[in-house]
């Protein structure tokens, strides 16, 4: 950079220099006048031109919020920042400026246009969030390895790159790098890449290309499938039966007991874990089944009531905006009449008639959002009923089902208690099996050891079955409550907006109406 | 058809014949009984040839039939061999045919004869059977059933039978009616029924009873099948079922009783009027005295092939289809088709409402031609006279083919035009392109019975160039309405007017996709104009304009008197979803008279009141080129919906309002537009109505008068062609006339004198074109000459290529003096040759001969 900016006072981005550069750009004419007698609020500019001002810093646009172009070309600004606010920029210039990195641009998500020409940066990086960027200019800087083009691939919607001037520029065929590496891209230094050059770059970087394109569509499918992994599992939550349409609960029993997995290694047991397993799978199915159908049950009376709640509204405010708009041709008439009545008398009867006429618009309205709230107050409560029904269905059968798992858990203790005792009595005997493990061994000590491992497992998987009981009814429990009581809340908050609503109109009328009046006794 | 008849049906009083040998006797006495019928012998041949006479004088049919019916003269020659003769193979099925109709009359004493063998128009007798002839005409309309049936009914003129209670005594061939373009029921049906069989279908004819209105094909207390509205959208009421959740409807705080009590008086006063009203219309048709007697054919389309799922009867007259159950028709007596002949053993004292339609079925139906199961049955019975067991077979039709050619099809009716009359209504077909104005159906509808007060026209046109497709004129409020099918510049759908005066009351839709503006309806009454648009692009959908009164004032120059002055100007438009509902303008209202301008926003979804926003009409300052607007926010009057939300800017409000007083001026330049193009309209309108054009397919060569014109100059061209060719052949005299002073006559001197002239000119000519080859010749092989000695002198200094150009030189050289030779010789040969034979044209000259010849 040839300018020595030690010689040039840098200026700062004053309140004033910001007034005076939204006025100049603002409205001109009898607009400008008029905005001028109102004052401009920064947060409703939405173009601002601040070249040329030798600004060093870019600060104090925090109040900018809608600003969609900003222009601070021809500045002396080394670094990119206090941009953070202005979310809504889609243009932003910082040409001919000093910025050596590119940074301080991940909150301008809907930017489209960017240009960085003529400045010190070398490296192309921070523009992840940037994915409606069109139009990229960052002509005579540093960039001089390859490796920033390859960046760019990550901005799909990148039309137009300016790379111009660069050092990169010097590198053999960099054209035919960036029409193979940028696909989608159409201009590249202000001109068009035509299908020779595509072709030609295709065919020079084919193998590389299909490699990186292979690795990045694996990447994708990866991702795609978490995420539907993800939907699944979500469903499964809302329907508070996750993971229980596989062996993570029964695994889960043995996670942590430790006594249970050393009984497990006695050779008798093995067939009777085999059948409790599937046992407990069986009945964890069952569960899980009911449960995804129950929920989609709950979706559909969700949804039925909302149609059902729509429609009533729906109704409701035809009648009711067919009402207010049979008052129009009223209140025409009554400012009609009120500009030719002189007598002091009729006039005071003409208002006294619309009065009582906005009194009857009033009435009307509100009887019309009564019987709508009684309505809706009978059709809430059969939801409400309904809803808990089902919910509390559900509980019970759930509750059911884990009362069997129960069952089945106190019928393996017992059947492992007694294979327990008795090689318990092997052991005594020295029976044991060669194959059995050391740390096995050790459990049959005596009878008190052997009781307490068993009974200490079989404790530990009662817990585990009844954290999850617990589990599965409050969550279902918490959230019957949660929809009745939103759907409460939405009624109350729609009803008050109504009433606001109606309230406020007739005011109006009436103020409007009293104005008249004002006049008329002045 | 009624010749007098000459052999009467009932005289057949024969025993049943029992042996095979008997078979060919019955066929003679058959021949005796009707004397006109023979070709067994020579004597008969010569008897032919008077019949041949008599026939030619004999009209075939009686001059006292209701319609305008032609007298035909049948010429016995015009017909094949197999219309005046039969084969052995028919006159065995004749005495098969004869033989059961002796024991069914034998059977059956009480019944009616049947319609088995009736005479062709040669006076041949022929079965009914193969008078059918299956023919599949390869034209789209006669496809299916009830195209065929329609043209049949259209393409022939019914004549009734006479006396109506009885079959006719003859029956002519398909082509013949064809010919004629008229018959009775019973050419009707076997036209139909012959075209149907071709087409696929399981059809027959079927001879019967029906009531007066069928047999006479009179449609006048039916209802016209084309009455009925223009398909409109229909709007199916789509309920949706009651969801679990819809409310209760809020109590109603009326008495039912009262309600009920008023329904019911209003039922009972609706049906006492209705009553009144069917009494009206439905005067009965004064009894007829021979109901069911009177005759009928029709025919009778069986279900199974062709898809057909129910049998149904199509009465030939009017081309309609019925149920077989249908009450008009009284009763059947037999029926036929190109294979078979089945009489209907059933009881027909109810109607055909009990009928099963089972050919099949012994009982029901008895056949003429026994079925192979039939024959083994008879054969078990041992009853009759059957030799061996054998499946006689119909022989195949005499009939020629039946041909109709793709004009008459278009045709369609005789003369082009035909005229039905319904119930309170009357219906005229045209064919396509008879009419100047394209019209193809008229359709007249009256208030009463007896057709004399109109209550509505109808006319429906094709080929209409400025694509007019159907007016309706109401007669009673004189409103015309003209619809349009796709296609014209100014994309009009369908004009409903008083008069066609600008100004009057109107309404005109539009093809909307085909404007740019998307207009899709106009209705302008006398102080208003309401338009209608489809899918803008800025979301307007509705215009309303209110006018003052015409202002008496004349613009000198200009003809027109000013237009109304526009007092209001409301526009309505959709809701724009990517706005939020408060910031979209859903009304805007320019009252112009009133100085003020009003806009009502969208509502949004949960809202019963729209936010508006009411501004007086600010007073502009500062000339035409820079407006000033003198705003203030005193101007306006607004109301928001929420009361929280923070009141619009000054600033804002200004663009507004400078944008709305643009519009307005838009949307008065709009208004003085749509007037300009409806007057532009009707003035185009009056004129194609003046000269209505027809649009002609490339493809009619008949009527693409393009075409017939290129045609027409391609022969011409030719003709003129030939006209220069004789022209060509100059007359040789001409020149020497002329020396004589082109005289009228020529005497003998001159007659001389101009051969002398010819000859001599000729004999110079020959001379000079010799003199001419000789002087080429001489001249070419002077310069070969030169060019050898030339070459000999320089041979030595020469260099190969000029060698060479030489050499080449003297071949062609020599080839040219060779080719002069040539020709020199042979004009010397033809030179005589020439002379002579124009001694001998100047001999035959018409001129000349008189004096020359001699």
């Amino acid at each position: 950079m040839s300018r020595l900016y030690d010689t040039i006072e840098p200026n700062v981005v004053s309140d004033e220099m910001l007034q005076q550069a939204v006025q100049e750009q603002g409205p001109q004419g009898q607009a400008g006048i008029i905005a001028k007698e109102e004052g401009i609020l920064f947060k409703d500019v939405e173009r601002l031109r601040l070249d040329y001002r030798n600004i060093l810093k870019i600060e104090n646009l925090w109040q900018f919020t809608n600003l969609t172009k900003l222009q601070m070309d021809n500045n002396i600004i080394e670094k990119i920042e206090g941009l953070e606010c202005l979310v809504n920029l889609v243009w932003l210039d910082l040409s001919f400026n000093n910025i050596e990195v590119i940074d301080g641009l991940d909150s301008l998500v809907k930017l489209e246009d960017l240009s960085l020409y003529h400045n010190r940066i070398s490296k192309i990086e921070n523009l992840d969030n940037l994915k409606k960027l069109q139009f990229f200019s960052i002509g005579n800087n540093d960039v001089d390895k390859l490796e920033n083009i390859i960046y760019l691939r990550r901005l799909e919607k990148l039309e137009a790159l300016c790379l111009d001037g660069n050092p990169i520029e010097q590198v053999e065929d960099y054209k035919l790098f960036v029409a193979a590496y940028l696909p989608n891209l159409v201009y590249l230094d202000y001109k068009l890449v035509d299908n020779d050059t595509r072709e030609l770059a295709g065919l020079k970087y084919q193998y590389v290309i299909e490699e990186l394109q292979h690795n990045e569509n694996l990447a994708k499918t990866k991702q795609e499938e978490e995420q539907k992994e993800q939907e699944v599992l979500q469903l499964h939550k809302d329907a508070f039966v996750e993971h229980l349409n596989g062996p993570f609960l029964f695994d889960s029993l043995f996670a942590e007991d430790t006594e249970g997995s050393k009984l497990v290694q006695l050779p008798e047991v093995v067939p009777l874990l085999e059948t409790y397993r599937s046992k407990f799978l069986e009945l964890c199915h069952n569960i899980f089944n009911n449960g995804l159908k129950q929920h989609q049950r709950r979706q559909e009376e969700l949804k039925a009531y909302h149609e059902g709640k729509e429609e009533a509204v729906k109704t409701n405010q035809d009648i009711g905006a067919s009402k207010v708009a049979e008052f129009d041709p009223v209140k025409e008439q009554f400012h009609r009449d009120i500009q030719e009545i002189t007598d002091e008398e009729q006039l005071k009867s003409r208002l006294a008639q619309y009065h009582s006429d906005i009194g009857e618009l009033h009435n009307s309205l509100m009887m019309l959002e009564m019987q709508l709230l009684e309505q809706l107050k009978d059709i809430s409560e059969d939801f409400e009923r309904n809803m808990t029904e089902m919910v509390v269905n559900f509980i019970e059968y759930v509750q059911g089902l884990i009362a069997q798992l129960r069952d089945l858990e106190g019928n393996y203790n017992e059947k492992v208690l007694e294979i327990a005792i008795n090689t318990l009595e092997k052991a005594k005997r020295d029976e044991f099996d060669e194959d059995i493990p050391e740390d096995v061994r050790m459990l049959f000590v005596d009878k008190d050891t052997v009781n307490n491992a068993v009974s200490g497992s079989h404790d530990m998987h009662l817990l585990k079955i009844d954290n999850r009981e617990d589990s599965i009814v409050t969550r279902a429990n918490k959230w019957c409550a949660n929809v009745v009581t939103q759907v409460h809340r939405e009624e109350k908050t729609r009803n008050r907006n109504r009433v606001s609503e109606i309230n406020q109109y007739t005011n109006h009328l009436r103020d409007n109406a009293a104005k008249y009046e004002l006049r008329h006794a002045a | 058809m009624d010749v007098p008849a000459e052999g009467v049906e009932g005289e057949n009083k024969q025993p049943v014949s029992e042996n095979k040998d008997e078979a060919e006797d019955e066929v003679k006495v058959m021949e005796s009984e009707e004397p006109l019928d023979d070709k067994e012998t020579s004597e008969q041949v010569l008897e032919l040839q008077e019949l041949e006479e008599a026939l030619s004088n004999i009209p075939p049919e009686p001059p006292s039939v209701q319609n305008k019916i032609i007298k035909h003269v049948l010429r016995l020659d015009e017909f094949p061999p197999s219309y005046k003769e039969n084969t052995p193979k028919e006159r065995s099925i004749f005495a098969m045919i004869e033989n059961f109709r002796l024991q069914y009359a034998y059977l059956y004493p009480d019944r009616k004869p049947l319609i088995l063998c009736p005479l062709n128009e040669c006076r041949v007798q022929k079965s009914v059977c193969t008078t059918l002839r299956p023919t599949l005409l390869n034209y789209p309309e006669t496809y299916s059933w009830d195209g065929c049936a329609s043209f049949v009914s259209d393409y022939l003129i019914m004549e009734p039978l006479e006396p109506p209670t009885d079959p006719p005594k003859y029956l002519y061939s398909s082509s013949t009616v064809l010919r004629f373009q008229q018959g009775t029921c019973f050419d009707f049906a076997i036209l139909l029924c012959s075209i149907l069989l071709g087409a696929g279908y399981n059809a027959y004819c079927v001879s019967g009873y029906a009531v007066k209105e069928l047999c006479l094909q009179d449609q006048s207390r039916q209802q016209c099948p084309h009455i009925g509205t223009r398909k409109q959208k229909s709007q199916s009421a789509k309920k949706t079922p009651k969801s679990k959740y819809s409310v209760k409807p809020p109590k109603n705080l009326n008495s039912s009783f009262e309600r009920q009590q008023a329904e019911n008086l209003a039922a009972e006063e609706r049906k006492q009027e209705e009553a009144k009203k069917r009494e009206l219309e439905q005067e009965q048709p004064p009894p007829d005295p021979l109901h069911g007697l009177r005759v009928h054919c029709w025919v009778l389309v069986l279900a199974g092939k062709r898809e057909i799922p129910e049998n149904f009867f199509i009465d030939p007259l009017t081309g309609l289809s019925f149920s077989t159950v249908d009450e008009r028709f009284l009763g059947v007596e037999s029926l036929w088709n190109h294979r078979n002949y089945w009489i209907n053993m059933q009881d027909c004292r109810n109607g055909c409402k009990d009928m099963t339609f089972d050919l099949d079925d012994n009982v029901k139906w008895e056949c003429v031609l026994p079925t192979a199961d039939e024959e083994r049955k008879e054969e078990v019975d041992e009853e009759g006279d059957h030799e061996e067991p054998r499946i006689f077979e119909m022989p195949s039709s005499w009939v020629r083919k039946i041909e109709i050619s793709p004009k008459e099809i278009k045709l369609r009716c005789p003369g082009g035009r035909k005229v039905i009359k319904y119930k309170k209504a009357k219906l005229e077909k045209f064919s396509p392109y008879m009419m100047s104005d394209g019209l193809t159906m008229r359709l007249t509808t009256y208030q009463d019975i007896e057709c004399t007060s109109v209550v509505e026209a109808r006319e429906w046109f094709s080929h209409r160039q400025d694509h007019l497709e159907e007016r309706k004129l109401k007669k009673e409020t004189v409103v015309t309405t003209e619809y349009f099918k796709p296609g014209r510049t100014d994309a009009l759908k369908s004009h409903r007017y008083l008069t066609m005066v600008p100004g009057a009351e109107r309404q005109m839709d539009f093809y909307s996709q085909a404007r740019t503006d998307g207009l899709a309806s106009r209705v302008e009454l006398s102080s208003e104009m309401r338009e209608t648009f489809e899918d803008r692009p800025d979301f307007l959908y509705f215009q309303h304009v209110v006018f003052g009164k015409k202002e008496k004032q004349h613009v000198p120059g200009s003809g027109e008197t000013n237009s109304k002055p526009i007092l209001k100007i409301i526009q309505r438009f959709h809701h724009n979803h990517e706005k939020a509902a408060n910031d979209d303008i859903a009304e805007k209202a320019f009252l112009i008279s009133d100085q003020r301008i009003q806009l009502t926003y969208h509502r949004e979804v949960d809202q019963i009141i729209p936010p508006r926003k009411d501004f007086f009409r600010p007073f502009i300052s500062g000339g035409k080129q820079e407006p000033k607007v003198n705003f203030s926010p005193n101007l306006m009057i607004s109301f928001q919906v929420n009361p929280l939300e923070k009141p619009v800017k000054n600033l804002l409000l200004y663009e507004l309002l400078t944008n709305l007083l643009e519009d307005e001026i838009r949307a008065k330049n709009h208004v003085k537009m749509s007037e300009n193009e409806v007057q532009s309209i009707l003035a185009l309108r009056s004129q194609e109505e003046l000269e209505s054009k027809l649009t002609i397919s490339v493809y009619d060569t008949d009527r693409n008068e393009r075409a017939l014109m290129h045609r027409q100059e391609l022969e011409h061209a030719k003709q003129e062609e030939r006209l220069h060719s004789a022209e060509k052949e100059l007359d040789f005299l001409a020149p020497f006339l002329i020396q004589l002073g082109d005289p009228k006559n020529i005497n003998f001197k001159m007659a001389q004198q101009l051969k002398e002239d010819c000859l001599s000119d000729l004999k110079r000519r020959l001379i000079d074109k010799a003199n001419l080859i000789q002087a080429r010749f001489e001249k070419e092989t002077q310069e070969l000459l030169k060019k050898q000695q030339w070459y000999q002198q320089n041979q030595m200094t020469m260099t190969k290529e000029d060698e060479d150009s030489y050499l080449s030189y003297c071949s062609e050289a020599m080839f040219r003096i060779h080719i002069l030779e040539l020709r020199l010789n042979r004009h010397k040969e033809q030179a005589p040759q020439k002379y002579l034979a124009l001694e001998e044209k100047l001999r035959m000259d018409p001129r000349l001969a008189e004096y020359l010849s001699k």
